[in-house]
């Protein structure tokens, strides 16, 4: 058995292993778990520091047959990591420890459960990022919805049964969509191999890839979400526990972006150029839109869940940007979102936990009765805003100067974006944090023990290391990004052929006439 | 006919076709004899599953070796697509046998007669979904109708029940009618009844195609299409729980095994008129489930939705789907019923078993809180859901992969698209039941305790083997059976 299929199929191992645990050893059952992610941690670490940066194709690739769909199309179980995928690999794995060790806090009913939902998520979720097969890769697209369903579902806040069902039904409309666009690409490529799909897909013409790139991108732009989807991510968020929140933000929605990226604009190259205005646009309106819809927020959760649409509209205004400063800015981007607004989703649960609410009028003063969460809170949101040095600047900074060269008005627009995110995110840190303690209920709040403060410290870590030293990021991802980019060339310069093609023949029709 | 053409007839080939049949047969004339001799009832139940075992033993043989041709002077073809269905309808009566142990309570006096009548059933759709032959099929409907109106009406003690079992029988019978009517005109204007020879002479006339058009009717009827389905709410609610799991999956797996025979009788230009009476049922099945809070009201509509999704693939047949020479579209219908089989029989089956202990099971708010109560219950009423709703790692999801790829290789994208976004609908009422065991809070008051059920329990666990194993290993499903 291959690393790969270890590192996937290790957490579905352990929730097995939890079914047979009485429900009520909470601690034997925190164990296994935090064992069990820790491990595949240290696994995803290894496939990152083996990785090869020079090599641009799929890495650690492990192939099996599956089975044989009618028509002799054989479906492989097939994974492999690449410089699109390495990163959100190595970002699912180091996050899942993290997120189990913040559970005692607030899953307290139902452990047993909870933990294996944790671990089968974590399978699915790595399993999207590694499958390289389009039958295998919607297998684990649509089977990762489940157990955020579930955790949504038992451990949310009041108004948990409604945001369920809406992210549920929002996101699997979407997917059916794609199924039957997958359906249609497997028939007509007569294979599923995801790499021979791009092959097939990059080299048929324009009409073709753009139903097809439709059909892909209207799932993911939900996912994501894109603007006029984005309803379901504001509820979801706010209902969900805080784990939840932070596999939401930090790893489900990059399988959107994700698949933005490989089935969006890397197999249909020349249709995600027809749409790149639209969704360069749509991104731009989601990060003032969500900018906005921040500033009103009064609970801080949901002005979190709304700078998340904010940040994601960075990520996919870099990625049709469609050239190398904006697609690795987004790709970094994504890792950087999910590393802060994780980190800000946690402390938000921290304070939640003990004051059992989250109005931001019911605070104030924070930093003078709880210093260390005030650190980190500052920490996590410099981050978000974007502060030099931190990890935030690098992927905002080469998303705007990406979508500079593609369309200076728009990235004019974004840049609003940065401002109003600065304003809505200090203005929540003052009103947390600083000035008088109005509350009497607030003096009394204990500071972060030491396990809160050890599960936040590698996060911190990450995010100073990527602000230094993005190029160890960066570079891991460069050589899949120019393959991408060179199928971009090509087939921009198919469209200016077909384009003089077109042009030398409208007079001669004239003349004929 | 004298004895020497019956025997030259009844040849090897002809006992090797016709052996799950007279296994079955062997079956009930055995459970008949137990009836009379009181020393043997402890044997029943053995008999009972020993002769579908052996059966489904006989199906296996002729699916490693199909019989080529129609036998019986051409009325009855043992190939492998009518074995791949009998083994679909065996496992539907199985289930349903295995859950209806213990379940009922007044009429438990006449279980012996309740074996004999769900034994018979198999024999029926087995004999539908091979019959070469106009008649024969008649004969096989009947075989399979009239137990099954006795079986709907079962618990005379419970006035649904009689109404449910008089409805399907009026409606059943009116069905019959419409079928003879057909054939009848079909008759007159070919002068056949036997398939292979329609095949050459094909349904052009006008009379010829009011008798097709009077023929699929009937088969819409058994098969749950819209608008022949205004009978399955009101008979699926009715009837004992048992009852409905078989009827809910064999018969419509019969009606479906020869509707998809006989679609070569169609104009070519009706596909897009089957596609669209597909949508329409699968939104009558969806629209008309998602207001219902009685849970097997609400697999009724669930299993008219589930028709309208098979139905695309006799759409998808008819248009041409370029791989329908390597059976796809057959397979894609086997492998869609045969997890169909497992997901509601197993579905319909745990309502028995919560129905039977006292759980009032009948809305679906009753099963509040059951996660806690009978946690293995729930997680397979919750798999069967899924599996119902076609999420991943399900049987249900490579059933409606396979039936969608029909309809959009055949090229019938729209409806294939618009029936996609109804089964978004679906997921919204199959989430309501997971919900409610799941998320909301037990009600009120003292939750009946559980009985310990052999069968039942053997028979959820082998369901959700099942519809999981058909979600992971499809490779081993259509190389050896499909």
């Amino acid at each position: 058995m291959s690393w790969l299929a270890l590192i996937t199929f290790l957490p579905l191992a352990g929730a097995l292993l939890l079914t047979i645990v009485p429900g009520d050893r909470t601690t034997l059952l925190r164990g296994i778990t935090f064992g069990v992610t820790l491990v595949v941690a240290a696994m995803g670490l290894a496939v990152w520091s083996s990785f090869d940066s020079a090599l641009a194709t799929a890495q650690f690739v492990t192939e099996r047959e599956w089975f044989t769909l009618p028509g002799g199309t054989v479906v492989h179980f097939k994974l492999g990591v690449d410089g699109i995928s390495i990163l959100l690999v190595t970002l699912t794995t180091v996050l899942l420890p993290i997120v189990v060790l913040s559970t005692p806090g607030h899953i307290r009913i139902r452990v047993k459960e909870f933990m294996i939902w944790l671990l089968v998520m974590e399978t699915g979720m790595l399993g999207v990022f590694l499958a390289l097969d389009l039958v295998f890769f919607y297998f684990f697209w649509e089977i990762s919805l489940v157990p955020l369903y579930f955790i949504l579902g038992i451990w949310g806040g009041e108004r948990r049964l409604y945001a369920t069902i809406k992210f549920f039904l929002y996101t699997v409309a979407g997917s059916l969509v794609m199924l039957i666009a997958a359906i249609a690409l497997i028939y007509r490529a007569e294979s599923s191999d995801i790499l021979e799909l791009t092959e097939w897909a990059a080299a048929s013409d324009l009409h073709v890839q753009g139903w097809l790139f439709a059909g892909f991108a209207l799932a993911f732009a939900i996912k994501v979400p894109l603007l006029p989807f984005h309803t379901w991510l504001a509820d979801a968020h706010t209902e969900a526990p805080t784990s939840g929140s932070v596999l939401l933000a930090g790893v489900l929605l990059k399988m959107g972006t994700y698949g933005l990226l490989r089935f969006g604009v890397a197999m249909f190259p020349a249709a995600a150029i027809e749409a790149a205005p639209l969704f360069m646009v749509l991104g731009t309106l989601g990060i003032v839109y969500g900018a906005f819809l921040a500033m009103a927020q009064t609970d801080i959760k949901r002005l979190i869940a709304c700078s998340s649409i904010s940040h994601l509209g960075f990520v996919v205004l870099g990625l049709f940007a469609l050239n190398q400063a904006g697609i690795r800015g987004s790709v970094l981007q994504m890792v950087n979102h999910g590393l802060s607004t994780g980190l800000l989703f946690l402390l938000v649960g921290m304070i939640y936990e003990r004051r059992h609410t989250r109005a931001l009028h019911d605070f104030g003063g924070l930093a003078a009765v709880m210093p260390v969460f005030a650190f980190f809170f500052v920490i996590a949101m410099l981050s978000s805003v974007g502060l030099p040095g931190l990890n935030g600047f690098v992927g905002e900074w080469l998303i705007l100067l990406g979508s500079f060269q593609a369309s200076p008005w728009l990235a004019a627009f974004a840049v609003l974006g940065v401002i109003f995110g600065a304003v809505y995110l200090l203005m929540a840190t003052r009103k947390l944090l600083f000035g008088p303690v109005v509350h009497a209920e607030n003096r009394t709040l204990t500071d972060l023990n030491g396990r809160e403060i050890g599960l936040m410290v590698p996060v911190v870590l990450l995010c100073l290391w990527i602000g230094v030293q993005p190029n160890a990021f960066l570079d891991k991802t460069s050589a899949s990004i120019d393959v991408v980019l060179e199928r971009l060339d090509e087939a921009r310069a198919d469209q200016r052929v077909g384009r003089a093609v077109e042009q030398d023949r409208a007079p001669e029709g004239a003349e004929s006439r | 006919m004298n004895f020497e053409t019956l025997r030259t007839m009844f040849d090897g080939e002809a006992a090797r076709a016709t052996s799950p049949l007279l296994t079955l047969t062997v079956g009930v004339l055995l459970l008949l004899l137990i009836e009379v001799l009181p020393a043997l009832a402890r044997v029943r139940q053995l008999v009972f599953a020993g002769t579908i075992l052996s059966a489904a033993w006989c199906e296996l043989l002729i699916l490693r070796n199909p019989i080529p041709a129609a036998v019986l002077d051409g009325t009855y073809l043992a190939d492998k697509t009518s074995a791949g269905w009998g083994l679909i309808f065996l496992a539907s009566a199985l289930i349903a046998w295995a859950f209806a142990q213990r379940y009922y309570r007044a009429s438990r006096a006449f279980i012996g007669e309740h074996d004999v009548l769900v034994l018979c059933t198999p024999i029926g759709m087995m004999m539908m979904a091979g019959a070469e032959n106009l008649i024969v099929f008649f004969i096989g409907l009947e075989l399979l109708s009239v137990p099954l109106y006795c079986l709907a009406a079962f618990r005379r003690e419970r006035n649904d029940s009689v109404e449910a079992g008089i409805k399907y029988f009026v409606l059943g019978a009116f069905a019959a009618a419409l079928f003879l009517y057909g054939a009848a005109l079909l008759y007159t204007a070919t002068g056949t009844v036997s398939l292979a020879e329609l095949r050459g002479v094909g349904a052009h006339s006008g009379v010829a195609l009011c008798g097709v058009a009077l023929i699929t009717a009937s088969l819409f009827f058994k098969a749950s299409v819209f608008p022949f389905h205004f009978w399955v709410p009101d008979v699926y609610q009715g009837s004992p729980t048992p009852v409905t799991a078989l009827m809910a999956t064999g018969t419509k797996a019969a009606a479906f095994a020869f509707l998809i025979k006989i679609t070569f009788l169609f104009p070519s230009g009706a596909a897009p008129v089957i596609g669209a009476i597909a949508v329409l049922t699968m939104a009558a099945g969806n629209l008309g489930a998602l207001v219902q809070d009685n849970l097997k009201r609400m697999l009724a509509y669930s299993g008219i939705a589930h028709a309208g999704t098979l139905l695309l693939v006799v759409a998808g047949g008819l248009a041409g789907d370029p791989l329908a020479a390597d059976g796809a579209v057959v397979q894609a219908a086997l492998y869609y019923m045969a997890a169909y089989v497992f997901t509601a029989g197993g579905a319909f089956g745990l309502i028995a078993w919560l129905e039977a202990d006292g759980e009032r099971f009948t809305q679906i708010d009753a099963l509040r809180g059951l996660a806690l109560r009978r946690p293995k219950s729930a997680a397979a009423l919750a798999l069967f859901m899924l599996s119902l709703g076609g999420i991943p790692a399900t049987g249900g999801f490579l059933g409606k992969w396979l039936v969608f790829s029909v309809a959009v290789r055949a090229g019938l994208v729209p409806f294939a698209v618009i029936g996609i976004l109804l089964s978004v609908v679906a997921l919204a009422y199959y989430l309501r039941v997971v919900v409610a065991m799941y998320m909301q809070p037990e009600p009120e008051g003292q939750a009946p305790p559980m009985t310990r059920r052999t069968s039942a329990a053997v028979a959820t666990a082998i369901c959700a083997g099942m519809v999981v194993a058909l979600g992971v290993l499809p490779g081993f499903f259509m190389d050896r059976l499909f």
